[in-house]
């Protein structure tokens, strides 16, 4: 096997682990006061008790409350075979109540235990709660949603009959951020690799994570977000990043990732702008300036001439042109309508209102690559 | 125990004389077990029947056509003889208990045949005064039997001997019946009467060509309530079959074959809630079966002609204190007072420790399928041997926590359930009850529907007891409904049995109530009717409500309407018009106190030693200051014994020699359970979201107090944290990145904002008090700075 074919080999299993959420949640699943161990316990308890129960997976979006659910899920249905049937539900997909119940009626041929992405409506859940009020029916309701104050939504009577039994979700440690990553990226020891080159690739992913530079890195990035989704999305792009010829991961690969991923597309869209754009941006920021709240493109073009008759600049375009590349701005969404109201009023007569902050609109001034001087001077007065 | 209705039906073949002694010493088996074992010992049967009469195909004869004799059925008079004959004879059978009647009975039946030791003849006695013995003993000996009947009241009889051939009873849903042809029969032979052992005076009904099943007379009315066979075979006591050919044995005994019908619970789906009361099923089920086992002639019918001969099954079912088809509302039925209902609970209690082998059966098959909405469709039994552990206090504390299981006493609401019993009982026994309607109200988790459904259990028993004259009672719950005006419906089905249009059941029930038109048999009983989340029913022009209490004041419509709803004022909402109908007698359900809701949890935990005291008392108080909701502080109860329980268990998991002493629930674990239910989550998430994060919740902060206005714009916060991050050494994140943070402060809520495409423009406010936040951020090792902005 040649080294090449075994990068590669490597590249693939990295890559397949990065695309299990199990295996990704696994090694922060194996403490008692891990979510897995809470919510398996519940749920466990719920069926061999005959009792019901109704759980709330509560946490920023990306902490892993799926996975984790999954993960419970798929040791009960194989502890359980015979007792357990499960129906999903999703509050995007069975946003209508009589839509939930066909769903409900529909999976039930196979299934029984329910699990509800976003809250629904309150009459279905209701329905359920109440149901499971009674003795003749088992079943567990897990509700799964981003917003802290999701029980508060509830309906009072439905807040009664919730059994408020509520799992918090929240971002690794750092110490399970390096567990994480040690686990993600090194190589198996068994036959699977030639013994010396998965040794190699496992001593320098130790020395990898045991510089201070990544750790950097990897901090710089979990500023933004530290939850787990979001860092195994950075992980992904390291491991396209990383060239076979190179054979190992590297500090470079972890930078080069991290400026791909860190981008301002405001001032990136900026730099794509042509001059008659910018001229439109900032006479636009002038009248701002001017606190003349309410304008629209008529304005814009009598402020545009009479910048241009004052400093008599080069670049003066006709009326038409000017409109043209209005819309354009307003397609790219660096200026907006201030209201939706008149669609059947054009384009001209709308009030209108920039969607770039001074600070970044001076900013892309200063990067574009051939920005006329008269642009900046007008930036600041 | 499930297995054993086999036994008799598998022995006779081998050894005739022992299987019917054996059959009778065997216990008796509850309706649960007896279900799927069922289905497979009609299939036994067949094969026994092919063994015991191997001629069978010799000796087949094409009776039908010969036999035209034509035998009047009995009049009335001999029907209660023969009633009372049958009654003797149950008793005789209620004997066979012990080893000398036993050996009684079997003489008896071997003149007739030798083969068939098994076919014990059953006597339908209904007022037999321990019905439950006799029940169960019949069923087992149906088992015996393979009896078919159609159970049926004694109205079929008249119509048969009135010719009249609009045979009703079942109504057919599914398409396998539809087809069903009909033809007349005559009864070809009546049994020995002289055999007193005999007992029943079978009535062997043959049909030219395809036939139907006989049927035995129904028994005189007793003091209680009497099961009619229909009833017996609703709840698969009794079985139907069709006959599709019949011959004569060497011996001179008849047989036929039958084609089995079913009971929707006998479907492995189980009932369903399409399924009306008196559904059957044809299957492809066939067996050969004797003469003598049939009891009586039944009618399948098809749904239309089933809607036609509705009229007459009313009229003529006078006899008894029938419950018409109102099995879909099932806490109707379960109010509706029939004595079984109560035996099948206490079977079900029985048993529940004795079943072993049924574990795959649905469960939607055991409880005779009663259950409606999503209650039991597609659960599966958890199998025995899981819930067999012996239970520890923890887990005992745990189970009569839960909300599902109804207390057997329920303390602290006594003056109220007086004051609706009193309400109940002056209306029920006021002959014209005008405009009787209570309006209950209080908080969720107060007892409101507990108390009325307890007082309607309570009067149940003074009905039996012939204390209060029977009514019928409706419940409806608001949020259950489609749409207010399906109320109509709803009721209508509950007190007629017949499906119709919101509009159509509006216009007969209007009839019934208003008109005083008496459609039905039993409809000049009173009405009980319970609607519960009543403000769910307040429509746009409120006609609703108007129509349902305005009956009520309407001369003998005897309708009485108890409303409960949470908001106190409904009436006063309402128009006019409306709550003079309605708010005139209320009552109300105020928030348990402390005392009540620690007698209502000491109350359920009584003799299992699982918490401290004050553990107890620390979860009421708590709950009592908040909002007194019973079912909170049950939960808060429930929780912290599952706290307790899981530490325990991981304890003891971890490690093997801990001690597993304090099983007790203390106040750290209420106060745990209280934490996570009452507390809202968004301090422990500041304190573990990301840097970003938390310079931008302090910046949120920082604008508040700069400025004190509540909300603040993205650009004006961005420029902020700006600020707040030059001067502290931090890097700017850039605007686009600080968009990106606000947006995912506010999908968790922590923040509100608008959607991030307003960029600059988009409007943020701090989702909680400004304290939290600096409560959770101010001893942050990381950024000792945030401190000073907080």
């Amino acid at each position: 096997m040649g080294f090449q074919s075994q990068v590669e080999k490597a590249k693939n299993l990295l890559r397949t682990r990065l695309c299990n959420p199990n295996f990704i949640i696994k090694p922060l699943s194996d403490s008692p006061d891990s979510n897995y161990c809470k919510l398996k316990f519940t749920i466990s308890s719920s069926i061999t008790e005959a009792c019901n129960n109704s759980i709330l997976l509560v946490g920023p979006r990306g902490s892993g409350k799926i996975a984790v659910l999954e993960l419970a899920l798929n040791d009960l249905l194989q502890e359980y075979p015979d007792t357990i049937s499960l129906i999903r539900l999703n509050g995007l997909l069975h946003s209508d109540e009589n839509c939930a119940f066909k769903e409900i009626a529909k999976q039930l041929c196979l299934e029984h235990h329910l699990l509800f992405s976003k809250m629904g409506k309150q009459r279905l859940l209701y329905s359920l709660l109440d149901a499971m009020n009674t003795v003749t029916s088992q079943a567990v309701v897990i509700g799964v949603s981003c917003r802290l104050d999701v029980d508060q939504l509830l309906e009072k009577r439905i807040r009664s009959r919730f059994s408020h039994r509520k799992l918090l979700f929240l971002p690794p440690s750092k110490e399970d951020v390096q567990r994480l990553l040690e686990h993600v990226f090194s190589l198996p020891t068994d036959s699977s690799f030639p013994h010396d080159y998965a040794a190699q690739f496992n001593g320098k992913l130790q020395n990898l994570l045991a510089d201070d530079r990544f750790k950097e890195i990897i901090s710089s990035y979990l500023d933004l977000n530290s939850t787990i989704n979001h860092l195994v999305r950075f992980l992904f792009i390291v491991v396209s990043l990383w060239e076979s010829k190179s054979g190992f991961l590297s500090l470079e690969n972890f930078k080069s990732a991290l400026s791909s991923i860190q981008r301002q597309p405001k001032q990136e869209c900026i730099k794509d702008c042509s001059i008659l754009e910018l001229y439109i941006l900032v006479c636009m920021k002038r009248l701002e300036v001017k606190e003349q709240n309410s304008y629209n493109f008529n304005s814009v073009m009598k402020e545009y001439r009479s910048v241009h008759d004052s400093f008599q600049t080069s670049d003066y375009y006709a009326w038409d042109v000017c409109l043209r590349s209005f819309e354009r701005l307003i397609q790219r969404e660096l200026i907006c309508f201030t209201d939706n109201r008149a669609h059947g009023q054009s384009v001209e007569f709308r009030p209108v209102k920039l969607l770039v902050s001074y600070v970044e609109l001076q900013g892309g001034l200063k990067s574009y690559r051939s920005c006329p001087i008269i642009l900046q001077k007008l930036m600041d007065h | 125990m499930a297995d054993t209705p086999r036994k008799p039906l598998r022995s006779p073949s081998k050894k005739p004389k022992q299987t019917s002694s054996s059959s009778i010493s065997l216990t008796p088996q509850t309706p649960q077990a007896v279900d799927p074992p069922r289905r497979s010992s009609r299939r036994l049967s067949l094969k026994l029947d092919q063994i015991t009469t191997p001629q069978k195909p010799i000796s087949q004869l094409e009776k039908p056509n010969k036999d035209s004799l034509v035998e009047e059925l009995e009049t009335p008079h001999k029907l209660v003889k023969d009633s009372s004959r049958t009654r003797r004879n149950s008793r005789k059978n209620e004997s066979t208990k012990n080893p000398e009647s036993k050996t009684d009975y079997e003489s008896a039946n071997t003149p007739k045949s030798r083969t068939k030791v098994v076919e014990v003849e059953v006597s339908f006695s209904p007022a037999s005064p321990d019905q439950l013995e006799t029940k169960k003993r019949k069923r087992r000996e149906d088992k015996d039997r393979k009896v078919i009947t159609r159970a049926m009241a004694s109205k079929m009889q008249r119509v048969n001997r009135r010719a009249i051939r609009r045979g009703f009873i079942i109504r057919k849903w599914c398409m396998m019946v539809v087809n069903l042809k009909w033809f007349s029969f005559e009864v070809l032979e009546a049994a020995s009467e002289g055999s007193p052992r005999r007992g029943l005076d079978l009535r062997v009904l043959q049909a030219r060509k395809l036939g139907m099943e006989v049927e035995l007379p129904t028994p005189a009315k007793g003091k209680r309530r009497a099961r009619t066979l229909r009833e017996k075979l609703l709840s698969s006591d009794l079985w139907a079959a069709h006959i599709e050919s019949t011959w004569k044995e060497m011996d001179g005994s008849y047989w036929f074959k039958g084609r089995w019908y079913m009971i929707p619970e006998e479907t492995t789906a189980g009932r369903q809630p399409h399924n009306l009361r008196r559904e059957l099923y044809r299957t492809n089920d066939f067996a050969d079966i004797e003469m003598e086992s049939i009891i009586r002639h039944c009618f399948v019918l098809n749904p239309k002609e089933y809607a036609k001969a509705t009229e007459i099954d009313n009229e003529e079912e006078d006899g008894e204190d029938a419950d018409s088809d109102e099995d879909w509302i099932s806490s109707k039925d379960a109010e509706s007072g029939t004595d079984e209902d109560i035996e099948y609970e206490n079977e079900n209690v029985k048993n529940l420790c004795a079943r072993t082998s049924s574990a795959h059966g649905l469960a939607a098959n055991s409880r005779k399928g009663q259950f409606f909405g999503l209650q039991k469709i597609g659960t599966k039994r958890i199998p025995e041997h899981v819930r067999c552990h012996k239970k520890t206090e923890l887990e005992k504390a745990k189970a009569t926590l839960l909300l599902a299981i109804l207390p057997k006493s329920l303390p602290c609401r006594n003056k109220e359930m007086e004051e609706i019993t009193a309400f109940i009982k002056g209306a029920i026994c006021d002959d014209q009850c005008l405009g009787r309607c209570l309006y209950v109200h209080g908080v969720p988790g107060t007892g409101k529907t507990m108390s009325v459904l307890a007082v309607m259990r309570n009067l149940r028993y003074e009905v039996d007891a012939g204390s209060i004259q029977p009514y019928c009672f409706v419940e409806v719950n608001g949020l259950k409904l489609a749409s207010p005006e399906n109320i109509y419906r709803v009721i209508y089905e509950a007190l007629s049995g017949n499906r119709v249009s919101w509009k159509k059941a509006l216009h007969l029930l209007n009839e019934r109530f208003s008109n005083g038109k008496k459609v039905a048999r039993g409809d000049d009983r009173p009405c009980i009717l319970l609607i519960d989340e009543l403000d769910l029913l307040v429509t746009r022009n409120q006609s609703v409500l108007y129509n349902i209490l305005d009956w009520p004041t309407k001369p003998h419509s005897k309708l009485i309407v108890i409303g409960i709803a949470n908001t106190m004022d409904l009436p006063e909402k309402l128009l006019p018009r409306i709550s003079s109908r309605m708010g005139i007698q209320r009552l109300c359900f105020g928030p348990y106190n402390y005392q009540q809701l620690q007698e209502i949890i000491s109350s359920r935990l009584k003799g299992i030693d699982a918490f401290e005291k004050q553990a107890i008392e620390f979860a009421s108080r708590k709950v009592a200051a908040i909002s007194g909701d019973a079912r909170r502080a049950l939960e808060i109860c429930r929780r912290a014994a599952e706290i307790a329980d899981y530490c325990l268990k991981k304890s003891s998991s971890n490690l093997d020699a801990t001690p597993a002493g304090k099983g007790l629930v203390g106040m750290s674990e209420v106060e745990a359970a209280i934490q996570e239910m009452f507390q809202a989550p968004h301090i422990q998430v500041m304190k573990n979201c990301s840097k970003l994060s938390k310079i931008f919740l302090t910046a949120m902060v920082y604008e508040l107090y700069k400025t004190g206005m509540s909300d603040t714009t993205f650009e004006k916060l961005a420029i902020t944290v700006s600020c707040l991050c030059t001067s502290n050494g931090e890097a700017f994140p850039g605007w686009d990145t600080l968009l990106k943070v606000g947006c995912m402060l506010g999908e968790s809520r922590i923040i509100l904002c608008e959607p991030g495409a307003r960029h600059r423009l988009q409007k943020l406010q701090l989702n909680f008090p400004s304290d939290d936040v600096a409560f959770a951020l101010k001893g942050n090792k990381d950024l000792p700075w945030l401190a000073k902005y907080l």
